[in-house]
């Protein structure tokens, strides 16, 4: 919904191709066949068999009894509506707790976001890397009964391409085929060490069967390759999903769910009642308040494990005094992100003053040349720039309330420094409309589950990136930027982005703020389940006891 | 009658009229519309253009309009911008937990008031009656959101009485259609009963100062007698033109309770749309709610009229 | 001659005043509200001088924290007096309040004046379109109202006050029709007095006591209309306080800290029924016979 959400699985995308990437840079085939992956797969796989046992154990009563199906039934409360259930065309994140058990794609983020096999079993890329040939998994059936072929996977590429809101994500994509039912080739116009990151990161690329679409029926009764079917949707009973038995992962034992039904709760404090006495068996977000309490609490598991998202305000430098570098360092200087982590998280988010969090080890980068109210050095700057009585028009959403929260810290930390900060609070709609229009001289907002350096660069700092608002441009980091989309050895693409980093970091486009948890909650009776570090809700694996 | 009827209809019909212009205008003044909501922060000029024709919102707004009006006459509201559903499915689903929580929500507060309203005014300027204004003066004081989670915290969380949230379709049995339906009925029934209170009381005090409730305690009848007898059936009209603005508004869906209770009515439909700028869906919500008003308001009056003659002429 | 005779027959609500006024005095709980919004109006000018802390001053080592000899009223989420945000917000709901009924009073009575006084096409035209603004939602015409003119208590007020013009509009029309009958409307307008005068002087000084009566009733409403507003993220903007958006806000922490909606929603308690103790007893006083079923409106914004 928010650039963060759609985000988060572009972010995975990048994890996996860098990794495939760094692979390929050997100049060798990868084969992530079943064989390779199958060593991660089974660690992550072990606990949830050990527990499998009472899983079937309590199915063969229901079915013996022929028992309300709800006993095997888990119910999980949404904050938000989804908008509708077309992968391709929705943005909101709802939509997509939802769509990740019902679609698959290419390839899929593994628990560590490592790219690991899905409905293409193997991969081979070629020496110079502008070929990607991708071998499908054989006996993978649509929920319509229908064989998944490679056909369908070029409709599904060709659609986004030509109609979705993700046809960006093909930049480098020259052309994808099917030379076979069972073979995919994608090739592309650069190398694209994040190929797989951008193509299969999150659902938003899922893999349709065309049918759905022909007869208009994708975006309310989605029918996709995954562990449930979808059943039907209405205001009363929520969205109700059922097992698939003929999904590709049945052999192991896989869903062990006979459904799911998502029921929608908008309000945060009811939906935390609802879980704390049992009405649902799972939440997807805890208010950061509430933490604590609920860590401590009887029969409910919190789950919690440090994010990929980053919150973040940025100036208009199309504005002045903003597109002086030292009013901006000066503000970025002023403020206490340790405040405001604490003031908006409740202690769950780690400050951070760059945007890759430490969990991301693979492309995180220390650098804080900032103060934590440092108002001595921002006063200087701020007197260096010769500006005085500084007036910010901050544009905030109620919609994700903790801007609003980070909002009102923030002017009071800036009031130190004679700042002053008026603060707008607008419905997301009407903020998006302003974002784009650059009417704010401040805004503030977050973006989830990035996990390649290009997704947390390239479009909001580029002076061609589709987010950069705020009008940050910088030819030294838009080359920097340019080369690590190309370059496909691993330790050099960090170099460029760790400098192209520091540029950033230094000039203020964005002024980083914290990386917070990923946080979901559920019922002790609930196993198999855990909380992504993408933010992705996969229920494959989850049983009831 | 029947030209009274007739009259009042047409009046309806074009104030409804009035209320789509002024829902279109509006929507297509607010910031934002709904091809914008889709892409999220992404903006692409291209793809937005190229989403903007697919839904139509590329056209003139007049021209917009009246396509819109031409369907709605032949009783098609269009299709919903977020999901593609047709406006009257989306409305039609959502009117059984509407109607049903409008409904249970003024029994209640029915119950509450009749009783109370017509103590308190028998029993005006005692203790009683003090008691019962206090106590409606804090229903009409008291947000509806946070009577909702007070009763949410006591009667779900602490006691584990009642769900918290979600409606039960009468189907699934009548105790879960019921244990889901008493707290949001209560948080807008008390309120309402509150409000309605204050009307009775004043209804009844009125009759019960009439010449002929005089003349009947002169009589020698019980107080008891001379309330049934001669105050009440004169003290209806201004209370079922009270009791049927409330449903009015009831009927149109209690957009703070859905929320805070997930009820699945026209309310959070129709915030939904405002919010993700769904035009098609808003237009129709507001519509259906704005026809439940006057529909309701029409048919007081005609009670009204059968009521008191006099109100016909006029 | 006629002006004479006119001013005479103006003269009537005058000697109503007095006596309005005194049976409003002999009534205890109009003048227990009349006290209480005395205070109210008192706090809402010197607030921020009474205010012990900064509304804005945030210290979040002590969020949360229950009322105290420090902290009356404890504190909030981020560490912020709610006393001092209790006691500054009172300028601010005081205000959505008045300027929002005002601004229903300004446009609504005018509207209801023209219609009653001339019928005919003019009173259809309208009347029909109040009955639009009236069957419309009304939180959903305030929001928006909300999302076109832009965020800010401002435009708040205007919103709310919107909602509220076709109640004004419409008892002000109802009060016309029966006035206009009366014996020295006509007297006045065969004695060739204009229209303008005739409104003015004869009409609108015997349609006050029922707009008075809402007016007060509305600003109650109003104040909780706010609070709505405040619910869906659209009321008075942060940081400054209002009590509407203060309670909002305590509900998320209702748990940890019930002090930081019970202060603020106390505060709307009592100023609701200060409103409607001087509503009902200028009722009593001016109009015992007052009907004015509207009123019921104001609780669904």
């Amino acid at each position: 919904m928010r650039k963060a959400r759609t985000r988060w699985r572009i972010a995975i995308l990048i994890l996996v191709l860098a990794l495939a990437a760094a692979a390929c840079s050997e100049g060798e085939s990868v084969d992530v066949g079943d064989e390779t992956t199958a060593a991660p797969a089974e660690t992550t796989e072990a606990p949830a068999e050990t527990t499998e046992a009472p899983a079937e154990t309590t199915e063969a009563p229901a079915e013996t009894t022929e028992a309300p199906a709800a006993a095997n039934i888990l119910i999980a409360a949404q904050g938000s509506e989804p908008d509708q259930l077309d992968p391709h065309m929705t943005s909101a994140y709802a939509s997509f707790q939802v769509l990740e058990n019902v679609y698959d794609t290419l390839v899929q983020p593994a628990a560590d976001l490592s790219m690991e096999p899905a409905l293409a079993e193997s991969w081979v890329i070629s020496d110079d890397n502008l070929t990607w040939t991708f071998t499908l998994r054989d006996g993978v059936k649509f929920h319509n009964g229908r064989d998944l072929v490679a056909d369908d996977v070029v409709y599904s590429f060709e659609r986004i391409i030509a109609e979705g809101l993700n046809g960006w994500r093909f930049g480098s994509v020259e052309s994808v085929t099917a030379p076979d039912d069972s073979t995919v080739v994608i090739t592309l116009t650069r190398p694209s060490p994040n190929l797989l990151v951008s193509i299969a990161g999150f659902k938003g690329m899922a893999i349709i069967p065309k049918e759905i679409v022909d007869d208009g029926s994708i975006g309310t009764s989605p029918v996709g390759t995954g562990p449930f079917r979808f059943v039907s949707q209405s205001p009363d009973e929520g969205i109700v999903l059922e097992k698939n038995p003929d999904y590709w992962r049945a052999s192991e034992g896989l869903p062990k769910l006979d459904g799911i039904r998502f029921v929608q709760i908008p309000d945060a404090g009811t939906k935390l009642t609802a879980l704390r006495t049992g009405e649902v068996h799972w939440i997807d977000a805890v208010p950061p308040q509430d933490i604590e309490s609920l860590s401590g609490e009887a029969g409910v598991t919190v789950g919690r494990v440090p994010g990929g998202d980053y919150h973040y305000f940025a100036l208009n430098q199309n504005r002045t005094p903003f597109d002086d570098v030292r009013v901006r360092q000066a503000i970025a200087h002023a403020i206490n992100r340790e405040e405001i982590t604490e003031a908006a998280q409740f202690g769950a988010a780690t400050a951070n003053q760059t945007a890759i969090p430490a969990s991301n080890a693979a492309w995180y980068y220390s650098y804080a040349p900032f103060g934590s109210g440092d108002t001595a050095t921002a006063q200087g700057l701020l007197d260096d720039a010769g500006v005085s009585g500084l007036t910010i028009d901050f544009l905030v959403t109620s919609d994700f309330p903790e801007t609003v929260t980070q909002a009102q810290v923030i002017a009071a930390e800036l009031a130190a420094v004679g700042v002053t900060v008026e603060i707008t609070d607008v419905d997301f709609s009407t903020w998006l409309d302003m974002e784009a229009n650059g009417e704010f001289d401040a805004f503030m907002l977050s973006w989830i589950g990035n996990i390649d350096p290009d997704d947390f660069y390239y479009a909001q700092h580029h002076s061609e990136g589709g987010f950069n608002f705020q009008g940050y441009s910088n030819s030294e980091v838009d080359s920097l930027l340019d080369a690590g989309r190309v370059e496909t050895d691993q330790a050099a693409r960090k170099a460029l982005y760790d400098q192209a980093a520091q540029i950033i970091v230094d000039e203020a486009s964005y002024i980083y703020l914290y990386n917070p948890d990923n946080i979901n909650a559920w019922r002790d009776e609930v196993g198999g389940y855990m909380t992504r570090g993408d933010n992705a809700i996969r229920f494959e694996e989850t049983f009831l006891q | 009658m029947s030209g009274f009827l007739v009259r009042r209809i047409l009046q309806m019909l074009l104030a409804l009229l009035g209320v789509s212009i002024v829902v279109f205008a509006l929507m297509h003044l607010v910031p934002g519309d709904p091809v914008r909501v889709a892409l999220g922060t992404r903006f692409d000029q291209d793809l937005y253009d190229a989403l903007r024709e697919r839904v139509g919102l590329d056209k003139p707004l007049i021209q917009q309009y009246f396509s819109w009006l031409g369907s709605a006459i032949t009783g098609d509201l269009g299709v919903s911008f977020r999901n593609g559903q047709p406006v009257t499915t989306l409305i039609m689903e959502r009117l059984p937990a509407t109607i049903t929580l409008a409904l249970a929500a003024l029994f209640i507060a029915l119950v509450v008031a009749l009783p109370a309203g017509i103590i308190s005014a028998v029993r005006s300027g005692t203790g009683l009656d003090y008691t019962v204004s206090a106590a409606s003066q804090v229903g009409i004081s008291m947000p509806d959101f946070w009577a909702g989670v007070m009763y949410i915290l006591l009667f779900s969380l602490t006691l584990g009485w009642l769900p918290s949230s979600g409606f039960a379709p009468f189907g699934d049995g009548i105790v879960e259609w019921a244990r889901h339906l008493i707290l949001p009925a209560l948080t807008i029934g008390l309120i309402s009963g509150s409000i309605i209170t204050r009307f009775v009381r004043s209804a009844v005090l009125e009759a019960l100062n009439q010449d002929y409730v005089l003349t009947a305690r002169a009589k020698g009848l019980s107080e008891w007698q001379v309330v049934r007898r001669h105050v009440l059936p004169n003290a209806w009209i201004p209370i079922v033109t009270v009791v049927g603005l409330q449903l009015g508004f009831l009927l149109g869906g209690v957009v703070v309770t859905e929320v805070i209770f997930a009820w699945p009515g026209l309310g959070r439909l129709a915030l939904t749309a405002v919010k993700d700028r769904d035009f098609t869906v808003l237009q129709g919500a507001v519509l259906y709610i704005a026809f439940m008003f006057l529909a309701i308001n029409l048919i007081v009056d005609i009670i009204y009229a059968r009521l008191d003659p006099r109100v016909r002429v006029s | 001659m006629s002006d004479h005779l006119d001013d005479r027959l103006a003269a009537k609500p005058v000697s109503r005043t007095r006596e309005t006024l005194q049976t409003l005095m002999a009534n205890k709980l109009a003048v227990a509200g009349l006290i209480a919004l005395t205070i109210l109006v008192f706090v809402g000018i010197f607030g921020e001088t009474i205010a012990p802390y900064g509304i804005n001053e945030i210290d979040i080592p002590n969020r949360l924290t229950g009322p105290s000899g420090t902290h009356w009223f404890g504190t909030d989420d981020l560490g912020r007096d709610v006393f001092s945000r209790v006691i500054v917000a009172a300028r601010v709901s005081l205000q959505v309040g008045f300027i929002a009924v005002g601004f229903a009073l300004v446009v609504g009575v005018p509207i209801g004046l023209v219609a009653g006084y001339y019928r005919g096409g003019i009173d259809s035209f309208l009347m029909r379109m109040m009955d639009v603004l009236f069957s419309f939602p009304a939180i959903l015409l305030a929001i928006a109202i909300l999302a076109v003119l832009g965020p800010g208590v401002g435009n708040a007020m205007i919103a709310i006050g919107l909602v509220y013009t076709p109640i004004f509009a419409r008892i002000t029309r109802g009060s016309v029709l029966v006035v206009s009958e009366e014996v020295y409307v006509r007297a006045a307008r065969s004695i060739g007095a204009g229209n303008r005068r005739i409104i003015a002087r004869h009409i609108l000084p015997n349609v006050m006591a029922p707009i008075i009566v809402q007016t007060t009733l509305s600003l109650a409403f109003a104040i909780l209309s706010e609070a709505a507003l405040s619910f869906l993220g659209l009321g008075v903007q942060p940081p400054n306080p209002a009590w509407g958006r203060m309670l909002a806000e305590g509900r998320n922490f209702f748990q940890q800290a019930p002090w930081m909606g019970i202060f603020p929603g106390l505060a709307i308690l009592v100023t609701v029924m200060a409103f409607n103790f001087v509503g009902d007893g200028l009722r009593d006083a001016l109009d015992p016979k007052q009907k004015s079923v509207i009123e019921s409106r104001g609780q669904s914004v």
